[in-house]
C-alpha cells in the first residue's frame, strides 16, 4: 500500500485507530531490555500459548502486544492491562493463564501481582498512580510501552507521520526550522546544542548534498534511553529524521547504531522497510516531491564512536577516530559535506514539536533548557528504569519521589550524571533544577541523560577510579593529554584508593587534570577529569582520608578495608563460613566467628549474608 | 618570468667558482661537497662541464616523488624541492637521469639547484660566463617541431 | 590577505593557511611532534597548542592547535603565554614519563623545564610517541604498509598480524620522519631490512652503489611511469655520464667548426 497525500494518511489513521478502538481489552508484554533481561519473552510466549489453546471473551490475539520498555524496569516483567492501566510487576510465565482468566475475562484485579508503595505496604492497581509515573510527562518516550515495538499501524494510529505529512504538505523548510527553533529543542546527546540554529545553519550551507545523520551510539555505561527509543519506537526517529532532512534539503540520511545493539537494527531496519512500503520514506514521500533514503549504519564498537567526527568517520568506512574540527560538522561532516547530527531522542521528538506546535514544546521545562529529557535512572535508587521529566525537575523529585529514595533506606550520598564524562552532586546539590546549564555549572553535566545514584556505601574514589578505567580503555588513543594523561590520572587515582598517595598526589591530579581537559582534541578527553574533578570538589575529605587516614570511609577501597566479626552480634549461624571463598572465617557453630584477615581477600560477602549486621567494615 | 640557467662548457675552465658560491649560499658552512652544481671533468683535456639541475620540462624526480615534495616554481621556471615536504625516500636521487638531485650527508637532506630562487649565484660569479641565466628562450619541443615541419 | 597578531607582532597571511605554516614562516619556534608538510595536519601531539582571541570575545581565550587552525582576520595570537607554556609542560611531562628513553623528548621537555617526569614512567616504554606520522607518510605514499592497531594506552604501530608487511616497499619514509627515530632499519650488503622484511637494494651498473630498492623502483615505475633503466645507474655515475657527455658534443661541434 502507497499513501499518496495527506489526506490518506488522516484517513488510514482513522482506520488504525478504529481497529486497536475494538480491542476493548489490550495485554501489553514489556519486551524493553531490561524486562527481556528478566525473561518477559517468556512470558509473552505463555500469553500467546494459552490463547491459542483457549478462546478468552472478548479478547483477541492482536491485542496481546510486545510493547518497548516501560520504563520501570526494577519490577520487571512488566504486563499491562489497558485501558485500565492495571499494572502486573514481576510476571513469570506461569501467570500468564491467571491473568487471561481473572484479570482479562473476569475483570478481577490479581493483587499478588501489583506494584506495593514502598512506604504503607499498599498496592497499587493503576501504573498512572504510582509516583513513580505520576511524576512523569513523556515526550520522546510517548509511544514506547504502549504500542507494539514495530507496527507501523499503531504508530500512525497515536498519529504518527501526521507531523511529518503536516511538515512536507503545509510548511516549508524554513517554517519547519523555525518551529524548531521556537521550541527551544536543545541536543539530547550531550552537548545540548540549539537544533534549531543547527538545522539553520546546514540548511543555508551552499556545498551539497546535504546529509541527515542520528546518533545512536549511546556508549555511556548505564544509559538505555536511546536504545529504548530505537527498539520500542523506531518510526517516531525515522519520522523526526525525514522532517529534519526537509528542513535542510538532504536526500540522504543514515542512523548510526550502537554495535550491541542488535535488536535496534532489526526493528529499525523493519521501521524504515514499512515505512517505505507506505510511501513515508523513499521517493516522492506521500506524494510530494520530497524524497529521503535512510540507511543503518552500524557503529564501530568504541565510546569514542558516538563523537561526530569520529562517528561521520565510521559511516564513511574509515577508523572510528576523532578529527579536529575548527570547521563545524554542520558544514563540513560526512564526506565533508554540510551534514546535520541529532541524538535519537532529540529526533524523537521533532514529530511531537511539528505536531502541537513548537510553542507548546517550548511552555515545558524552563526558559533555556525546554521539554523533557529522559534519564535512565541506576544506582542505589529503589525504583531503578527508564523515565523523562519536565526539564527542571529537581534531582530530589527524580531520587526521591520517581525514584523512591535510597535502596534499603540508607542515607543519600551523590548523584552522578552525564556518565563517564559528568559528574558527581553531592546532597547539598539535590535541589537544583536538571536543566543543562544548571548541570554544567554545578561541575557535572546533562550528558545524554544516565544518572547513578550512590550511598553512603559507595566510595568515591572508587567511582572516580571506574570512569577514569572505562576512558582509559576507550580513550583513541589519537592525542596526548587523553591518552598518556587519563592513564597517569587513573594510576593516580588507583594509589589514592590503595593508599600509597600523598596530598601531593592530589594536587597533581588537578594540575594533570587542567592539561587533559584543555589539551585534548576531543570531548571525551576534554571531559575525561570530570568524574575526578567533581568528587574531589564535593568530596575532598573522603580522599584526604585515604590519603591521610589510610581510611576507606565507605568501606570499598579493599587496601584500606578489614573485615571484622562483633562478637556480641554473632550467633555462630555460619552463614558466612559458607560464603567465604578464601575460608578466612573459622568458628564453631552458635559461637562468634573470627575472621583471619592474612586469609581475607576483602570481597564482603560475608558481610552481603549476615542476618545480624554482625560484620564490620573498618 | 622564467629563467634558464644555460651552460656553456666550451667556456668553462673548471676554476670551480660555481661550486663555491653554490656551497656557501645554500649550506650552513660552505662545504664544497655539500655544493648543487659540480664542474667535472669532461673526458678532454681541460675541457669541465658544471653539472646542475636542467629543471626538465619532464622532470623524473617530481614524478618519482609520491608526496610531490618537488614542484615548479612558475615564476622562475625552476624544479624546487620543498624541504619540509620531502620523507627522504630519495627516490628523486635514484629517478634524474642527470644525478641533479642530492643527499646531503651532513644534515640528512635531500637537496637540488632551486636556481636560487631566480637569480643563481653560480652564474652570477662565474668569471667566463660560462653559466648564464637569462629568460628562457622558448624552444620547446612544439616549437621545434614547428620549425621543422 | 588578513592580518594577525602574533607576539604582539602584526603579521600578513592568506586566509586559512594553518597558522602553524604562519609562525613558521614568521621564524617562531613553536614544538611540533606529530607535523609534516606531506601529510594532513592530524593535532595529536597537542604541542603546537596556542592561546588564540579576538578583540570582541570578551577577553574570553581560547587554546587551539595551531597545526590546523586556520588563519582568519583580527585573530591574535600568543605563541608562549604562560599558560600555553604550562600546558605545554604538562604535556611533555606525560610524553617524558611515556617514553623516558628518547633524547628527542628528553631534550624538548628539558626545554621547557622538564628535566625529569614528575610523574609514573611507563614500564617497558619504547620511544614511540603515537604521532602516527609513520603510517600517515605511508598511507600517503599510497603503500598503507603499517597502521595503527589498538586504541588507548595500548595503541601501537605494526604491520597487520605484526608480520612482514606485504605491501612495504622498504621506502624507509616512515623511519625518516619518525620525530623520535624509532624505527629501526638497516642496509647491509646490498640488502636492507625494516619492519622485518628484507630488501634488495639496486646495485649501481657503473659503480655498484646501492641506491634504493627494487620494490619500490618497480613501484615507482608503474604508478608514475618512468623508466625502469632510470634506476639503472646511481647519482654519481649519471652526472659523470652527463659531463662526458656533453664533453663529447663539445669536442665533436669544435671539430666540426674548425
Ligand atoms: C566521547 C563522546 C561520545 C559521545 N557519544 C555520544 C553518544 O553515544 N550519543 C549521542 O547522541 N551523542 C554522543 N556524543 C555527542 C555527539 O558528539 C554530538 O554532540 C551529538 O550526537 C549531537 O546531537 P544532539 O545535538 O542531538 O545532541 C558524544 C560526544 C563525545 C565527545
Ligand atoms: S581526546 Fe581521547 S578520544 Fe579524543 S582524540 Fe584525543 S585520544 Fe582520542
Ligand atoms: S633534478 Fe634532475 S630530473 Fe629533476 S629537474 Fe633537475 S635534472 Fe631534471
Ligand atoms: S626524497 Fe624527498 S623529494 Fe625525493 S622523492 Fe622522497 S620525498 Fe620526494
Ligand atoms: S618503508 Fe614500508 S612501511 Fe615504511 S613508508 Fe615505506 S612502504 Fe611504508
Ligand atoms: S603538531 Fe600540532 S598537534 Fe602535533
Amino acid at each position: 500500500m502507497r499513501i499518496e497525500n495527506a489526506g490518506q494518511l488522516e484517513q488510514y489513521r482513522r482506520e488504525c485507530q478504529a481497529r486497536l478502538d475494538k480491542q476493548t481489552r489490550r495485554l501489553l508484554v514489556c519486551c524493553g531490555p531490561g524486562c527481556l533481561a528478566n525473561g518477559s519473552q517468556a512470558v509473552s510466549d505463555a500469553f500467546k500459548k494459552v490463547l491459542r489453546n483457549r478462546k478468552i471473551k472478548g479478547f483477541k490475539v492482536e491485542a496481546l502486544k510486545e510493547t518497548g520498555c516501560h520504563g520501570f524496569c526494577e519490577q520487571g516483567p512488566l504486563v499491562v492491562i489497558e485501558p485500565e492501566g492495571i499494572f502486573y510487576t514481576r510476571v513469570k510465565p506461569a501467570h500468564a493463564e491467571k491473568i487471561l482468566e481473572e484479570t482479562i475475562a473476569k475483570n478481577k484485579v490479581i493483587d499478588k501481582l501489583l506494584f506495593r508503595d514502598h512506604n504503607n505496604g499498599q498496592p497499587i492497581t493503576c501504573y498512572r498512580d504510582i509516583p513513580f509515573y505520576s511524576r512523569q510527562q513523556r515526550i520522546a518516550l510517548r509511544n514506547i510501552g504502549q504500542i507494539n515495538q514495530c507496527d507501523i499501524d499503531e504508530y500512525i494510529a497515536t498519529g504518527g507521520y501526521s507531523g511529518m505529512a503536516k511538515a512536507l504538505t503545509q510548511m516549508t523548510p524554513k517554517q519547519v526550522i523555525d518551529e524548531v527553533t521556537a521550541s527551544g529543542l536543545r541536543g539530547r546527546g550531550g552537548g545540548g546544542f540549539p537544533a534549531g540554529r543547527k538545522w539553520k545553519t546546514a540548511a543555508s550551507a551552499e556545498d551539497t548534498p546535504h546529509y541527515v545523520i542520528c546518533n545512536g551510539d549511546e556508549g555511556d555505561p548505564g544509559a538505555f534511553m536511546d536504545r529504548a527509543i530505537m527498539e520500542g519506537d523506531p518510526h517516531s526517529v525515522i519520522e523526526g529524521m525525514i522532517i529534519a532532512a526537509y528542513a535542510v534539503g538532504a536526500h540522504e540520511g543514515y542512523i548510526y547504531v550502537r554495535e550491541e545493539y542488535p535488536l535496534a537494527v532489526v526493528n529499525l531496519q523493519k521501521a524504515i522497510e514499512q515505512a517505505t512500503e507506505y510511501g513515508l520514506l523513499g521517493e516522492n514521500i506521500i506524494g510530494t516531491d520530497f524524497t529521503l533514503e535512510l540507511n543503518i549504519s552500524r557503529g564501530g564498537g568504541a565510546f569514542v564512536c558516538g563523537e561526530s567526527s569520529a562517528l561521520m568517520r565510521s559511516v564513511a568506512g574509515e577508523v572510528g577516530e576523532p578529527r579536529a574540527k575548527y570547521v563545524r560538522s554542520v558544514l563540513k561532516g560526512l564526506y565533508d559535506k554540510p551534514t546535520v547530527l541529532n541524538n535519537v531522542e532529540s529526533y524523537a521528538c521533532v514529530p511531537a514539536i511539528i505536531d502541537k506546535g513548537g510553542k507548546w514544546f517550548a511552555s515545558i521545562g524552563t526558559k533555556k533548557s525546554t521539554g523533557t529529557k529522559a534519564f535512565s535512572l541506576v544506582g542505589k535508587v529503589r525504583n531503578t528504569g527508564l523515565i523523562e521529566v519536565p526539564m527542571g525537575t529537581t534531582l530530589r523529585e527524580i531520587i526521591y519521589d520517581i525514584g523512591g529514595g535510597i535502596q534499603n533506606d540508607r542515607p543519600f550520598k551523590a548523584v552522578q550524571t552525564g556518565g563517564p564524562s559528568g559528574g558527581c552532586l553531592p546532597e547539598a546539590k539535590l535541589d537544583l533544577p536538571v536543566d543543562f546549564d544548571t548541570l554544567t555549572e554545578a561541575g557535572s553535566m546533562m550528558g545524554s541523560g544516565g544518572m547513578i545514584v550512590l550511598d553512603d556505601q559507595t566510595c568515591v574514589v572508587d567511582l572516580a577510579k571506574y570512569f577514569l578505567a572505562f576512558l582509559v580503555d576507550e580513550s583513541c588513543g589519537k592525542c596526548v593529554p587523553c591518552r598518556e594523561g587519563l592513564h597517569q590520572l587513573y594510576g593516580m587515582a588507583v594509589a589514592v584508593s590503595e593508599g600509597r598517595a600523598t596530598e601531593e598526589t592530589l594536587e597533581k591530579m588537578e594540575r594533570l587534570s587542567e592539561v587533559v581537559a584543555v589539551g585534548s582534541l576531543c570531548g571525551l578527553g576534554k571531559s575525561g577529569p570530570n568524574p575526578f574533578l567533581s568528587t574531589v570538589k564535593y568530596f575532598r575529605d573522603e580522599y584526604l582520608a585515604h590519603i591521610n587516614d589510610k581510611k576507606c570511609p565507605a568501606g570499598v577501597c579493599r587496601e584500606l578495608i578489614r573485615f571484622e566479626v562483633i562478637e556480641d552480634k554473632c550467633d555462630g549461624c555460619m552463614a558466612c563460613v559458607a560464603a567465604c571463598a578464601s575460608n578466612a572465617i573459622t568458628g564453631q557453630k552458635k559461637e562468634p566467628h573470627v575472621i583471619d584477615q592474612e586469609l581475607c581477600n576483602k570481597c564482603g560477602a560475608c558481610r552481603t549474608v549476615c542476618r545480624r549486621d554482625a560484620i564490620l567494615v573498618l | 618570468m622564467k629563467q634558464r640557467l644555460y651552460v656553456k662548457p666550451e667556456l668553462c675552465t673548471g676554476c670551480r667558482t660555481c661550486e663555491l658560491a653554490c656551497s656557501f649560499t645554500n649550506t650552513v658552512d660552505g662545504k664544497p661537497r655539500r655544493s648543487r652544481i659540480y664542474p667535472l671533468p669532461a673526458g678532454y683535456p681541460d675541457m669541465y662541464v658544471p653539472v646542475v639541475c636542467l629543471h626538465c620540462d619532464d622532470p623524473a624526480c617530481a614524478k618519482s616523488c609520491l608526496v610531490d615534495a618537488i614542484t615548479r616554481n612558475e615564476e622562475t621556471g625552476g624544479m624546487e624541492l620543498d624541504q619540509d615536504k620531502c620523507v627522504r625516500c630519495m627516490a628523486c636521487i635514484a629517478a634524474c637521469p642527470f644525478g641533479c638531485a642530492l643527499l646531503d650527508t651532513q644534515y640528512d637532506q635531500v637537496v637540488k639547484c632551486d636556481l636560487c630562487g631566480g637569480d643563481p649565484v653560480c652564474a652570477r660569479f662565474c668569471p667566463t660566463k660560462a653559466l648564464e641565466c637569462r629568460p628562457a628562450v622558448l624552444t620547446t619541443r612544439k616549437k621545434l617541431a614547428g620549425s621543422s615541419s | 590577505m588578513i592580518s594577525m597578531t602574533i607576539n604582539g607582532k602584526v603579521v600578513k597571511a592568506e586566509k586559512g593557511e594553518m597558522l602553524l605554516k604562519v609562525t613558521r614562516r614568521e621564524g617562531i619556534d613553536i614544538p611540533a611532534l606529530c607535523h609534516h608538510d606531506a601529510v594532513e595536519p592530524f593535532g595529536g601531539c597537542r604541542l603546537c597548542m596556542v592561546e588564540i582571541t579576538k578583540a570582541d570575545w570578551d577577553g574570553w581565550k581560547n587554546y587551539v592547535t595551531a597545526c590546523l587552525y586556520p588563519a582568519e582576520d583580527g585573530l591574535i595570537i600568543q605563541t608562549h603565554s604562560a599558560k600555553v607554556n604550562e600546558l605545554r609542560k604538562g604535556v611533555l611531562d606525560l610524553l617524558a614519563a611515556r617514553c623516558p628513553n628518547s633524547p628527542e623528548i628528553r631534550e624538548l621537555a628539558a626545554e621547557y623545564g622538564v628535566p625529569q617526569t614528575t610523574l609514573e614512567e611507563v614500564p617497558d616504554a619504547d620511544n614511540c610517541i603515537m604521532c602516527g606520522l609513520c603510517t600517515r607518510v605511508c598511507e600517503r605514499l599510497g603503500f598503507k604498509a603499517i597502521s595503527t592497531v589498538g586504541r588507548g594506552h595500548s595503541k601501537q604501530v605494526a604491520p597487520p598480524l605484526n608480520e612482514a608487511p606485504p605491501d612495504c616497499v622498504g621506502c624507509i619514509s616512515c623511519a625518516q620522519v619518525c620525530p623520535t627515530n624509532v624505527i629501526p632499519y638497516k642496509d647491509i650488503n646490498g640488502k636492507r631490512t625494516i619492519w622485518e622484511k628484507q630488501f634488495e637494494l639496486i646495485a649501481c651498473k657503473e659503480c655498484g652503489k646501492h641506491t634504493i630498492t627494487t620494490d619500490f623502483a618497480d613501484a615507482l615505475c608503474e604508478r608514475r611511469a618512468i623508466p625502469r633503466d632510470y634506476f639503472d645507474v646511481c647519482d654519481d655515475c649519471r652526472r659523470k655520464e652527463l659531463s662526458l657527455k656533453m664533453g663529447s658534443i663539445v669536442a665533436w661541434s669544435r671539430e666540426g667548426t674548425s
